[in-house]
């Protein structure tokens, strides 16, 4: 069995973490520390390559490289955004790093613009993260009380702006270009990419966008360096992650474990294995956008390639068990629902293919199932697949498709017709 | 200059052009909606996807830019199947409407429908309910319903006019287009929305349940209500040729032009033209004094000529005056500088122009006629003409009518005791009032001609509808009084019609030569 390391989650069991001093006399920022006082920014996105950190939002891409496509020459002002909107069902991880331990994504912050030369940073968070906000706010002034935000920080003359603003209840809003979207004032619609946002982003500059998990942890990499970072996973996705299992499991809950940890072992060893001496029937892997996996499906590492080579996707490391007392029609109408109720409207797949599949998905909920539906599903779930005009087309489909493909017997007998 | 290959065909493409415009330059249309030449890609539609080799999946074409040795698939099965599927989406919620709705006949979702298999709907759920006819403008209805969200009303008034009086409000299926509360459109370019909207979601009240396209016979004119000369389409039905009045203009719109117009009409433009045409027409010679009220036109025509004639041989042609106005096409106005100031030497020719008026700095110009700038080039006087002017001596006044409105207040006149007063007008009102004689006149979209605009631009236009009664193009009406006159016989026989008349225009005056 891997044990469970304690980066991200270090000092957790205390319940002040938030405080500055509390997490100073734990070791916190001493990493930004470490950089202001004899590093170069230039030696940050060294390591932070080095390290191979895959952004812990949903699409694992390299951290590092993201950084590297910034213009270093630009005359306009470069952004850094922090996606906490932690939309994708299943996800929660963000949620106690921010509540926890808002300091060490500050540090992150501080870090990681100082690398790639930003002065101006904002951390989108969901509107429903209401009283998180209100405590990032106060570790943000902490912070700046303390020299480690605002002007001249720690005297380097590197200054920082930090702002917490607040998302609307919006789960395409995580969407990297719809948050800028909705950050800038309008509504929250995807641009088309190219251009990528590293080159026009927020307000046109040249942006970065980083999960909240990604950015914490950047600190540990400057303490440790980047070989320690690898060595705690894989030599292409390094560090750890923090699982987030839920369902029905004895102990759900938060799983801070290495790269590439089985998700067998997650599952059963971790989280206790099935609650109530029920049967696994499937498991969501990466929050409700991954492909379902079937119970002979779980032999595999949670890392990028791995589960990618699987048929679905690491996403955001949210792991959703399904036991055989739950009818896959559930999991289908809450796919089909969700999708419905959160596409922007934008493009004509997505905004018509969302509301049809949900149509349907709620005939067969409701005993009225005909006997072309399932195909018809299918049928529109690729037709949206691949032709939107942001990656949620994508989100909405696979589910859709791997649920049908993976249990179509199932859902062929809730077919009276 | 990259070499791209578009459907097999090797083109050479404008460097940085997309992949949709350089196949539109290479004859190749790719199916859209949300595209629009005058805005910047959007994306949202979907319908232009095409298949480019080395890429995974299908690409945009209406935002890709062409790259060297790219090769570029519009009909591959991929593309056909994924147009399907978009447009069977757009289908699927869209309300089956044809049979009641204006666009029916000129839109674009039944055109690709047609063009891309006619297949069965596979739709078997409730469709979408939504509100059929919200006002959104003084004359703008929208049906929601038959929205397909392609949002170019959304951004033709954030990008164009900058108004911004529509936004998109709601989420996914929800998603629809409206005004802030309580406000409607107000932009005085909101007609174009119609033009702009790809299928029957925005309508005209003007135009709504009126006819259909088929029905309609579409000609190329130049607006005249004001200095811009916007190039237009008059969408007209023929009519019967011994029913009078049933030949009717049914709609204006827009014809593209980059020099003049763009892509867009103003309101007063495309709605004045409607009522000009249609309003308070004149239509019946007229004489005040005189056995018969309606006289037969070659009588009167002969009648003036012979007046004229008199007038020339007993020199009194002081006692003449003549009132223009720049309503007239260059060729009438040509007409007006041989006959009366040439051939007739008459003591007074005045100008009277438009009211004052705004221009709004975008399409509609300050001065609300057509041809002030062709008046100027012939060389007629065009200070503004005052009552004051008008000698008391004056035996015979002519008076060229504006096709809108009156040129100017007729009041002072009746005190004037002037003997006879001839009125050319194609609108009754205060000034045929006023007449001793009414020779009805043409409007522009029933005569061939040609205007000069405020940058001097000469645009010809043909006659696109036919008049009623008695109404002669003033070229015409002025050609038979010369004739009748005999001012000048072996000149005005040979300007058999308007192109010959801008011929011998071009050949005596300059501008007109090297600009035609």
């Amino acid at each position: 069995m891997t044990t469970p390391i304690k980066n991200l989650t270090a000092h957790f069991e205390l319940d002040n973490l938030f405080k500055i001093q509390v997490f100073m006399d734990g070791g916190g920022y001493r990493a930004l520390k470490k950089v202001l006082a004899e590093g170069t920014s230039a030696q940050v996105l060294e390591a932070v390559k080095k390290a191979n950190l895959r952004g812990r939002g949903g699409a694992g891409f390299p951290a590092g490289l993201k950084w590297g496509f910034v213009p270093k020459a630009t005359d306009k002002p470069k952004y850094l955004c922090v996606n906490a909107d932690e939309g994708e069902p299943g996800t929660f991880k963000d949620r106690y790093l921010l509540n926890h331990n808002p300091h060490l994504l500050i540090e992150g912050i501080v870090i990681t613009s100082y690398a790639v030369g930003i002065h101006d940073a904002y951390i989108y968070i969901r509107g429903e993260y209401e009283a998180i906000a209100r405590r990032l706010e106060g570790a943000i002034e902490e912070a700046r009380v303390n020299g480690l935000l605002g002007k001249n920080i720690l005297g380097s003359g590197f200054d920082l702006e930090l702002r917490v603003h607040r998302g609307a209840g919006s789960y395409i809003c995580g969407e990297e270009t719809a948050l800028l979207e909705s950050l800038e004032g309008k509504r929250g619609n995807p641009r088309l990419k190219p251009p990528f946002p590293a080159f026009v982003g927020l307000f046109g500059c040249p942006t970065v966008i980083n999960n909240v998990e990604t950015l914490a942890n950047v600190p540990s990499i400057i303490d440790h360096g980047p070989d320690w970072f690898l060595s705690q996973g894989r030599p292409n996705d390094g560090g750890t992650r923090i699982f987030g299992v839920s369902g029905a499991v004895n102990n759900p809950g938060i799983y801070e474990l290495p790269v590439g940890t089985s998700l067998r072992e997650i599952i059963e060893t971790h989280a206790g294995g099935i609650k109530d001496g029920k049967k696994l029937k499937a498991v969501i892997p990466g929050g409700m956008s991954a492909p379902i996996l079937r119970a002979d499906e779980i032999d595999m590492p949670m890392d990028c390639e791995s589960v990618a080579a699987a048929g679905s996707m690491i996403g955001s490391g949210a792991v959703i068990v399904i036991d055989e007392a739950t009818p896959i029609l559930e999991v289908l109408k809450k796919v089909a629902k969700f999708y419905a109720h959160e596409s922007c409207g934008q493009c004509t797949p997505c905004r018509i293919g969302t509301s049809w599949i949900h149509k349907i998905v709620k005939r067969l909920a409701a005993g009225e199932g005909r006997k072309a539906d399932l195909d018809t599903l299918l049928r529109l779930a690729s037709n949206i697949k691949g032709r939107t005009l942001c990656p949620m087309g994508d989100a909405a489909s696979l589910p859709v498709l791997s649920i049908i493909q993976k249990f179509r017997k199932e859902l062929d007998a809730t077919v009276k017709n | 200059m990259p070499k791209i290959v578009i459907d097999g065909k090797t083109v050479e493409a404008q460097d940085g052009l997309t992949v949709f415009k350089a196949a539109a330059a290479a004859g190749v249309d790719i199916p859209h909606f949300c595209y629009h030449p005058a805005f910047v890609p959007e994306g949202s539609c979907r319908l232009c996807l095409v298949e480019i080799a080395g890429s995974a999946k299908l690409e945009l074409s209406c935002s890709t830019v062409v790259r060297e040795g790219m090769t570029v698939s519009t009909q591959s099965p991929r593309v056909q199947e994924a147009r399907k599927s978009v447009l069977e989406f757009l289908l699927a919620e869209h309300p089956l409407d044809c049979p009641i709705c204006d666009k029916a006949g000129e839109c674009k979702l039944q055109d690709y429908y047609r063009d891309h298999g006619l297949t069965e709907s596979a739709f078997s759920e409730f469709k979408e309910r939504r509100e059929k006819k919200v006002r959104i403008g003084e004359k703008l209805l929208l049906d929601r319903e038959r929205c397909i969200l392609c949002t170019r009303c959304v951004r033709f008034l954030t990008d164009i006019t900058r108004t911004q009086e529509l936004g998109v409000f709601e989420r996914g299926v929800h998603a629809e287009i409206s005004t802030y509360e309580g406000e409607l459109v107000a932009s005085s370019y909101s007609g174009n929305l119609v033009d702009l909207c790809p299928v029957g979601a925005i309508t005209d009240t003007e135009f709504r349940f009126k006819t259909r396209p088929w029905f309609l016979t579409r000609g190329e004119s130049i607006c005249p209500l004001c200095s811009r000369g916007c190039n237009i389409f008059v969408d007209y039905q023929r009519g019967m040729a011994r029913v009078p009045k049933s030949a009717k203009v049914l709609r204006i719109r827009p014809r593209i032009n980059p020099d003049v117009n763009g892509h867009w009409l103003c309101d007063y433009g495309r709605y004045g033209y409607m009522t000009m045409q249609r309003d308070n027409r004149s239509e019946n010679v007229t004489r005040k004094s005189g056995l018969r009220p309606r006289p037969e036109w070659d009588d009167v025509v002969a009648f003036l000529g012979g007046e004229l004639r008199r007038m020339k041989t007993e020199a009194g042609s002081k006692n003449l005056a003549v009132i223009v106005t720049p309503w007239l096409t260059n060729e009438e106005l040509f007409l007006v500088k041989k006959i009366f100031i040439e051939n007739l030497g008459a003591g007074q020719v005045y100008f009277a122009g438009p009211a004052a008026a705004e221009g709004d700095g975008i399409l509609l110009t300050s001065e609300r006629a057509p041809n002030s700038r062709g008046a100027l080039e012939i060389g007629l006087d065009t200070r503004p003409f005052a009552l004051e002017a008008l000698a008391e001596t004056t035996g015979m006044l002519w008076i060229f009518g504006s096709d809108v409105g009156e040129p100017f207040s007729t009041e002072a006149f009746r005190a004037a005791a002037i003997p006879l007063k001839i009125v050319i007008s194609s609108r009754l009102g205060a000034l045929t009032e006023l007449a001793d004689i009414v020779l009805p006149s043409a409007t522009a979209a029933e005569k061939s001609g040609s205007f000069t605009n405020i940058n001097g631009r000469i645009q010809k236009f043909a006659a696109v509808a036919r008049s009623c009664g008695a109404t002669r193009p003033a070229s015409d009406i002025l050609l038979n009084i010369a004739r009748a006159a005999h001012l000048n016989d072996p000149y005005y026989d040979r300007l058999a019609d308007v192109s010959a008349i801008f011929e011998a225009l071009a050949g005596e005056i300059p501008f007109f030569g090297k600009r035609s």
